[in-house]
C-alpha cells in the first residue's frame, strides 16, 4: 500500500484548491445544476459545488431552530412520485436454491425471466420467518396474508415494475397505512397510520411488497429491545448468543436480511443505525446525504440528523433500493434543491479495464486518517475489581468488545486498502481537521438531543414512564439551554466547512471508524463487509465504513461494487441458522435474559 | 481567558479568528459542582416544564428507569456537555449567527437553491 502524505492528486482538470470553480454550463448561484454532457461519465461529487451543501445544512439548522421541520412527520401525504424506469445490469442467475436468499436484483431477474413468481418469493420468505423468527425476533409484525394477496394481485404484470413484486421489510418507524407502526415504544404501541411514509410509498409504487415491520431500538435509540429494555432481536450470525449485538437501532432490518427472511429492508440513521447493524451482520448499508430521501412519515428521532436508507445484501441491491427511495418530495423541504438523483444502479455495476481486469469506475483518492493506519494503540481498559457494580462491569465489557472489533477492523483495513490500490485507487493520508475530536465528540454529538425532546414534550409532561428504557436522552434534551443548542448547530457548520475544505480537498472518499462525524453533518456513508473475526460466539462479520462528499452516493456505491467484484464476503451467509431452525421456537423458549437499562441506552444509543 | 472577538459588520475588513476549542475556561470547576446542586437544577428545570420524575421508582434496578439513574445520567450530561459547547470559541465571521428571515427561502429558489 502506498500512501501519499497529504499530496493532492486529482483527475485531469480538477481544481487545485478546495474552492471548485463554477462548472461550465452550471448555474453559479446554486452550484447544483448538472453538466448534461458529462452526466454519464462523472460522479455527482465532480458535477456540483460541494460547498452549496453548506448553505442547505445551514438552512435546515435554521428551520429546526424555528420549528419549521417538526410538522413533516405528521403532515398530510403528498402525491407519490411515479417510479422512474431502472435498467438492471446483466448478470448470472443466483447460485442459491432457496429464493429467499436471492438478492433483490437476482429475484427481479428471476421474476422477469419467468422462473419465479412474486407469490413463490413471498412464500419462501414467510417460510423462513416462520422457522427462524421465533428465535431471531427480527419482526414486530409480519403482514403475511396481505403480502401474499398483493403478490397474487401483481401476478404476471409484476415484472413491468422496477421492483417486480419483491418483498421488503420496513423498519417499524416508517408509516405503513393500516399496519401498526410502533417504533418499539409504549408511546406508539397502538398507532396505525392511515398513510405511507414517502420512502415506503415510493418503494411500494415501484412494485415492492410489504413483508412486515422490523424490530428496532425503542424510538430508534439502542439495539432492539422491548420498550422496557429486554433484548429481543438477535444477530443472525450468533443466533444462540443474545449478547452478540445485532447492531442498532435498525436491528430487525439487518437480521431479517442477513438471515434470508427478507431480500432487503429499510432503516434510519441518526448515529449509526443503518451502518452499525449492516456492519454487525455482513450487509451493505448506505446512509445517504441529508435530504436525499424524504423523512415525511417517519417517526423522528433528531430531525436534522435522521436519514432513511436501505440495508441490503450487496452494493447493487443498496443502489436499486436507494434509487427508488430518493428524490425531491414537496412535503419535506430538506429534499428540495439538490442535484438530481444519478443512476445509482449503473454506479454500482462493476467495470473492467479493456483487458478485462476489474477496476474502479472513477479515479478515486481514498483518504485515511494517520491514526487509523496505525491501528488500535490505546491500552485495553482495566477490568473492574470485585467491588464494582453491574453498570461499571457492563461498561467494561462494552469497551472490550468495541476494542476487539476495532482491532479486527484495523487488521482487515490494510488488505482492503491494498486491494483498492490494485483496483486503481490512490491512498492519501489526510489529517483530521482542526478540533476534530471536539466537534465530533460526545458534547457536540449531544446537540441532537433537544430536537428529540421537543416534539415529544406533551408525552414527557403526560407520563415519563411511557419512554421506558429510552427516557434518559429525552430528559437530557430538556436540559440543554438554547444558547448551547444554537452554538452546537453553528458548530456543525464549522465542522462541515472544515471537512469539505480540509478532507475533501485531498481525497474523494474517506475511510471512517465511526459514523458519528458524518451523521452530525449529514454526509453520506456506506458500509460493506470486508472479512470475518473469530470470537467466543463464533465467526462474525467485519465491515468497512467510507464517507463521501454531499450526494456522492454514486461514488460510494461504485467503491463497494468494485470491492465486491473481487471478493466474496458479501456472499457469505450465517451458517448456524439451519440448525437453529430445527428447534421449535416460541416466546417462552426465547425469552431473553439480557436487559438494557436507561444508562446502557444513554451510553450506547444513537 | 482570551478576549471575545468583536462581531463583524458590513464593510469591516476580515480578521482571521478561527473558531476553536478553548484551552482554559472561566467559572466554577465542574468537579466542584455537587450532585445535590445539579439534582436541584435538574428537578427545578423539569418542574418548570411540567415534567414529573416522581412517577418513577426512586431506586429500582429491575425497573426500566428510576429516579436515581435518570438523575445520574442527567448529571453526567450536564457535567460533560453545556460547558464543552460553551468552551468552543466561535468566530462570528466564520459562521454568522443568522437564522432569520425566511429560513426556507433557499429551498424556494430565492437565492441559493433550485426547485425539484
Amino acid at each position: 500500500m502506498t500512501v501519499s502524505g497529504g499530496r493532492r492528486i486529482g483527475p485531469p482538470g480538477d481544481a487545485p484548491s478546495g474552492h471548485r470553480p463554477p462548472v461550465p454550463g452550471s448555474v453559479a448561484t446554486s452550484g447544483l445544476r448538472i453538466r448534461d454532457r458529462e452526466e454519464d461519465v462523472l460522479p455527482t461529487d465532480r458535477r456540483f459545488d460541494r460547498r452549496s451543501f453548506l448553505r442547505h445544512l445551514g438552512t435546515w439548522t435554521a428551520a429546526a431552530s424555528a420549528g419549521g421541520l417538526t410538522g413533516v412527520w405528521t403532515a398530510a401525504p403528498a402525491a407519490a412520485a411515479v417510479p422512474a424506469p431502472v435498467t438492471l445490469p446483466e448478470g448470472p442467475d443466483s447460485q442459491e436454491t432457496d429464493p429467499a436468499l436471492f438478492t433483490v436484483v437476482e429475484a427481479i431477474r428471476a421474476i422477469r425471466g419467468g422462473t419465479l413468481s412474486p407469490e413463490e418469493l413471498v412464500s419462501a420468505c414467510l417460510e423462513r420467518i416462520r422457522r427462524l423468527d421465533p428465535l431471531l425476533q427480527a419482526f414486530n409484525t409480519v403482514t403475511a396474508e396481505a403480502a401474499l394477496a398483493r403478490a397474487r394481485s401483481l401476478g404476471s404484470t409484476a415484472g413491468e415494475l422496477p421492483l417486480a413484486g419483491v418483498p421488503l421489510a420496513m423498519k417499524d418507524n416508517y408509516f405503513t397505512a393500516g399496519v401498526r407502526t410502533t417504533a418499539n415504544s409504549h408511546i406508539f404501541a397502538d398507532f396505525v397510520p392511515t398513510w405511507n411514509a414517502e420512502a415506503w410509498e415510493r418503494l411500494r409504487g415501484a412494485g415492492a411488497i410489504l413483508l412486515g415491520k422490523t424490530q428496532m431500538g425503542p424510538l430508534a435509540t439502542s439495539r432492539a429491545t422491548t420498550p422496557d429494555g429486554e433484548a429481543t432481536t438477535r444477530n443472525a450470525w450468533a443466533p444462540e448468543n443474545e449478547r452478540v449485538s445485532p447492531g442498532g437501532s435498525s436491528s430487525g432490518s439487518a437480521t431479517a436480511v442477513a438471515a434470508g427472511m427478507a431480500p432487503g429492508a429499510t432503516g434510519t440513521q441518526t448515529g449509526g443505525s443503518i451502518t452499525n447493524p449492516s456492519d454487525a451482520q455482513g450487509l451493505t448499508g448506505i446512509k445517504p446525504t441529508m435530504g436525499r430521501v424524504s423523512l415525511r412519515g417517519i417517526i423522528p428521532l433528531t430531525y436534522t440528523r435522521d436519514h432513511p436508507g436501505p440495508l441490503a445484501r450487496d452494493a447493487a441491491d443498496a443502489a436499486l433500493l436507494l434509487q427508488l427511495m430518493a428524490g425531491p418530495d414537496p412535503g419535506d423541504p430538506r429534499t428540495l434543491g439538490h442535484p438530481p438523483v444519478p443512476d445509482l444502479v449503473a454506479a454500482a455495476t462493476p467495470v473492467t479495464s479493456p483487458g478485462g481486469r476489474p477496476r474502479l469506475r472513477w479515479p478515486t483518492r481514498i483518504g485515511v486518517f494517520p491514526e487509523d493506519l496505525a491501528g488500535v494503540t490505546d491500552p485495553p481498559a482495566q477490568e473492574p475489581g470485585p467491588e464494582a457494580g453491574q453498570e461499571e462491569r457492563r461498561r467494561w465489557e462494552r469497551q472490550l468488545e468495541a476494542r476487539a472489533r476495532a482491532e479486527a477492523a484495523a487488521r482487515l483495513r490494510r488488505t482492503l486498502l491494498d486491494t483498492f490500490e490494485e483496483l486503481g485507487a490512490e491512498i492519501v493520508e489526510v489529517p483530521p481537521p482542526a478540533d476534530w475530536e471536539t466537534l465530533t465528540g460526545g458534547a457536540f454529538n449531544n446537540v441532537r438531543l433537544p430536537e428529540r425532546a421537543e416534539p415529544f414534550l406533551e408525552q414527557l409532561r403526560s407520563d415519563v414512564r411511557d419512554f421506558g428504557v429510552s427516557l434518559s436522552p429525552w430528559i437530557n434534551g430538556l436540559l440543554l439551554p438554547g444558547a448551547e443548542y444554537l452554538r452546537g448547530q453553528r458548530a456543525k457548520l464549522v465542522l462541515l466547512r472544515r471537512v469539505l475544505d480540509g478532507i475533501f480537498d485531498r481525497c474523494d472518499v474517506v475511510l471512517q471508524t465511526s459514523p458519528i462525524p458524518f451523521d452530525i453533518i449529514g454526509l453520506p456513508l456506506i458500509t460493506f463487509p470486508i472479512g470475518m473475526r473469530d470470537t467466543e460466539a463464533g465467526s462474525l462479520p467485519v465491515g468497512a465504513l467510507f464517507g463521501g462528499m454531499p450526494f456522492a452516493e454514486d461514488r460510494l456505491l461504485s467503491l463497494a461494487a468494485a470491492w465486491q467484484s473481487v471478493t466474496e464476503w458479501h456472499r457469505m451467509r450465517p451458517s448456524g441458522l439451519e440448525a437453529t431452525g430445527t428447534r421449535p421456537g416460541g416466546e417462552a423458549e426465547t425469552r431473553s435474559g439480557l436487559r438494557l437499562d436507561v444508562l446502557d441506552v444513554w451510553e450506547t444509543g444513537q | 481567558m482570551s478576549s471575545p472577538t468583536p462581531p463583524s459588520s458590513p464593510g469591516s475588513s476580515p480578521v482571521p479568528s478561527p473558531s476553536r476549542a478553548s484551552t482554559s475556561r472561566p467559572g466554577v470547576p465542574l468537579q466542584e459542582v455537587s450532585d445535590e446542586a445539579l439534582n436541584g437544577m435538574i428537578l427545578t428545570r423539569l418542574a418548570l416544564l411540567g415534567v414529573d420524575l416522581s412517577v418513577l421508582p426512586e431506586d429500582d434496578p429491575d425497573a426500566p428507569a428510576d429516579q436515581r439513574r435518570i438523575l445520574e445520567s442527567a448529571r453526567r450530561f450536564l457535567r460533560s456537555t453545556p460547558a464543552a459547547i460553551a468552551d468552543f470559541e466561535m468566530d462570528p465571521q466564520e459562521v454568522p449567527p443568522v437564522l432569520y428571515p425566511a429560513a426556507l427561502a433557499p429551498n424556494r429558489g430565492a437565492g441559493a437553491g433550485e426547485g425539484p
